[in-house]
């Protein structure tokens, strides 16, 4: 896709990508130059370097630069081929036939392979592998490289986000063969940048990669800083230790926009986030109590209390340029009578629901979020107590033993609608640590995954939502924007957000004289 | 030489103690290093198959055969969460850690010696008063509660230093030290009060002594009396103190390199915890631990060195 063609469908699409601080056109004109090593202040601590095995949106931001997939998605999340040159889906999408790119080149030197592209699908399948994405290949029947240029994986049935989900990184990318003892510590794979060296905790040390099959990056490296706290984080940006940073303090965005030696690219969503109810716990089984909760929650106020404005209230958590997002969805106004009214429905008078309200402190703004909402209930006649907790401690309880009444969560780049609405909201989903059960989601969204057609998944997905909304099984809240700071002479910052919202393209970045 | 090998012998029992009890603690902490790899990726299926393959899903005792077997045969593993090798990662971060421990115990003697002199020289008027305030304060209040006022103060307020950070010494030795000067200032802080009292203390009861009052006698200047003299008597005992206290210092890294994100092995052991990962949790306490008995025993010995007249039995 060219430059400019780019722009116009991801203003289009995105709404919400925007640079601040360029002066102008004339700046975005700027001819890419090459050369230099750019410094970039990263928000946390990279584990895992094994893109099978991680999880993490720290490490994956990273990674998205040193791997490549096989297949990848532009910003409305139409499959494209990358590494496959092309592919062929059957009718009845259970075969699947990858043609590879001629000359894609391993950090190693080597020219990627059918045998590459198996090992590494098997990998993932593997369950001792013990990868974040086993599940996208639990259809799967075989995976057989005929000649050294096509791979064709048969499917047990049909499962249709597959295609799509081989765009992320954690199941599509491709590792040189018998490399799966190195990942972790020294990753290897055929994208922009050859990892060089990880001191823990502080800094990881790219280099281009001359052969990349794009072309080689303009930078001649990245040496990316880990630095948590994210005041150090702004000050090492504005006095120029750093040339780049992610996610820029909430409460500073507006302040840090006015800076001229600054730039700013916010965009969304980053994730998104909202509230929950357990199913299995009394009274929250009962959906009028759920709506009346709802029913307090002036979701603007909360944005602006708890994210100062860096986000997009949504009822539809579907990603906002995919087919599935449905903009009808309309989160429902704070009304304290009407909520009352439910309650008393259901068996409540005022001061008679009590509950307690986890969190993690491993999201700040979910307890500054929590708190607001406190205080709404208390209004409404509901005593609610919060409770922080660890990230260790929230995963412990409200994810794995669902020991909880109610609590809030964000998700990262679930835009494929299944990987969405299955694992989160069908009986069997394996997101779904609120014990929702509904019939009418459970035969939608298996529907939705055995079928062939594109368009009515998308209508189905709409359905699910509507669903979601009438029986309040969660409450959506918003899409929180992604930021990244950047001193003036970084360039192609509008190229450098992959379409998931989440990683970091260094591929598309220069620095300027 | 019997006294060296049961001091040796009581320093391994020590060190298997210390891992059976940190081993007990991690029981009590809910989840597991496999939730923690999944975060919200994880469902029932892929977090069972990764407890299996982690070994999670053994009974504790066989668990803890498996990572005493290996370590015992030099072996510390791998990170279960962070895929490093453990001993690289002890090596990579032993090294800040040392040099902040070492700072701390610099600005500790540099700040406690004069200070407690001072007190004594002009003991019961307000100048003992104020060094004895500060001692008291030093002592008192916490390590990390010095930690959050030296960042208001030194980093946000004056922007002298940065409020946290980490650079390794063996790349960058001037830029570890910044990060490291207000971290270890910290951690001096408590050893310093400690310190000062004992300089008082010491510096009276020499000040008393005969000789001292011959020196005055002679002719010698105040100054000359109390730095060449008094103060070389009074201050082995508090040399030895602040030999012991490394040990100390080096087990209070956790909180104040945790408080400044200065990513050292203290900050390494909270990540590991925080964490759940046992096999890194277990290295790093037992990396501190030997540091503290080894410090000790290393007093102990240069002691008897020093003093003859002391005798170990």
């Amino acid at each position: 896709m060219k430059r400019r063609e780019f722009l116009q469908t991801s203003g289009l699409l995105m709404g919400g990508l925007a640079v601040g601080g360029l002066p102008g056109p004339a700046a975005a004109e700027d001819a890419p130059r090459r050369g230099g090593t750019l410094i970039w202040g990263h928000s946390e601590t990279t584990q895992n370097l094994d893109i099978h095995q991680t999880g993490t949106a720290s490490t994956l931001r990273l990674l998205q630069n040193v791997h490549d997939t096989i297949v990848t998605v532009d910003h409305s999340f139409k499959v494209l081929p990358n590494v496959a040159e092309s592919f062929d889906v059957s009718q009845d999408l259970l075969t699947y036939t990858f043609r590879l790119r001629p000359g894609v080149k391993f950090h190693t030197g080597a020219a990627v392979t059918s045998a590459d592209v198996v090992y590494s699908f098997e990998r993932v399948k593997d369950p001792k592998t013990g990868a974040v994405n086993f599940d996208v290949f639990k259809d799967v029947a075989g995976i057989e490289a005929p000649d050294p240029g096509t791979v064709i994986v048969k499917m047990k049935q049909p499962f249709a986000p597959f295609l799509a989900r081989l765009a992320e990184l954690g199941a599509g990318a491709i590792l040189p063969k018998d490399s799966g003892d190195i990942q972790g510590k020294a990753p290897v794979g055929c994208g922009p940048f050859k990892f060089v060296s990880r001191e823990f905790g502080n800094k990881v040390e790219l280099t281009g990669f001359a052969d990349y099959w794009q072309g080689a990056p303009y930078l001649d490296g990245v040496l990316s800083h880990e630095v948590t706290e994210e005041t150090v984080r702004l000050t090492g940006l504005q006095t120029g230790q750093f040339h780049l940073i992610n996610d820029i303090p909430m409460d500073r965005v507006a302040k840090v926009k006015q800076d001229p030696k600054l730039q700013v690219l916010s965009w969304f969503p980053l994730c998104w986030d909202f509230l929950n109810f357990n199913h299995a716990k009394k009274p929250f089984d009962d959906p009028r109590v759920r709506k009346a909760l709802d029913l307090m929650v002036d979701k603007d106020a909360l944005m602006q209390g708890a994210l100062w404005g860096q986000g997009v209230v949504t009822g539809s958590p579907s990603f906002p340029t995919s087919a599935s997002y449905d903009a009808n969805i309309k989160p429902r106004k704070q009304d304290f009578e009407a909520a009352a009214a439910l309650l008393k429905e259901a068996g409540f008078g005022p001061g008679q629901l009590q509950f307690t309200f986890k969190v993690t402190t491993n999201y700040p703004y979910h307890v500054q979020a929590a708190q607001i909402m406190q205080a709404w209930f208390e209004q409404g006649g509901v005593k609610a107590t919060t409770q922080q907790l660890t990230w260790a401690d929230w995963l412990s309880q409200c994810w794995v033993h669902r020991d909880f009444e109610v609590t809030m969560m964000n998700f990262f780049t679930l835009w494929e609608p299944d990987f969405l609405y299955y694992t989160l909201w069908n009986s069997t989903g394996a997101f779904n640590y609120r014990n929702i059960k509904d019939s009418t989601i459970d035969d939608l969204t298996e529907k939705a995954r055995r079928s062939t057609d594109p368009a009515g998944r998308a209508a189905i997905y709409k359905q699910v939502q509507q669903r979601i909304q009438d029986e309040t099984h969660d409450v959506i809240l918003w899409f929180r924007n992604g930021t990244v700071g950047a001193r003036q002479n970084v360039g192609g910052l509008d190229r450098l957000v992959h379409p998931n919202g989440s990683n970091l393209m260094f591929r598309n970045v220069w620095l300027k004289a | 030489m019997s006294y060296l090998a049961r001091r040796l012998a009581l320093f391994v029992i020590t060190l298997l103690l210390i891992t059976v009890v940190t081993f007990l603690i991690t029981l009590v902490l809910p989840g597991d290093v496999a939730t923690m790899i999944l975060g919200t990726r994880s469902d029932p299926a892929t977090l069972a198959a990764l407890r299996e393959k982690l070994g999670l899903n053994q009974a504790l005792i066989v668990q803890y055969g498996h990572w005493m077997g290996r370590a015992l045969s030099g072996d510390l593993g791998v990170s279960l969460i962070f895929k490093e090798p453990i001993a690289l990662l002890l090596g990579q971060k032993i090294a800040a850690s040392t040099l902040l421990v070492v700072m701390s115990l610099i600005f500790a003697l540099a700040a406690a010696v004069p200070l407690g002199v001072w007190s004594a020289v002009h003991r019961d008027r307000w100048q003992d008063t104020v060094g004895s305030g500060i001692a008291l304060a030093g002592i008192s209040l916490p390590d990390f509660f010095w930690g959050i006022v030296l960042i208001l103060f030194v980093a946000r307020w004056l922007d002298w230093l940065p409020a946290s950070g980490y650079a390794s010494p063996v790349e960058n030795l001037p830029l570890a030290l910044k990060y490291a000067l207000l971290p270890s200032i910290t951690l001096a802080l408590s050893l310093m009060a400690h310190l000062t009292r004992m300089t008082r203390s010491a510096m009276l009861e020499v000040l008393g002594q005969d000789f001292v009052r011959v020196c005055r006698a002679k002719g010698l200047a105040w100054g000359a009396v109390i730095f060449r003299h008094a103060l070389r008597n009074a201050v082995m005992p508090v040399l030895t103190v602040a030999g012991l206290q490394l040990g100390y210092l080096f087990g209070s890294i956790i909180v104040v390199e945790s408080l400044f994100n200065f990513t050292g092995m203290g900050w390494l052991t909270y990540q590991a915890l925080l964490n759940r990962d046992m096999p890194l949790v277990q290295a790093t306490v037992l990396v501190i631990a030997a540091v503290v008995m080894m410090t000790n025993l290393v007093i102990d010995i240069v002691y008897t060195v020093l003093d003859p007249r002391v005798r170990l039995s």
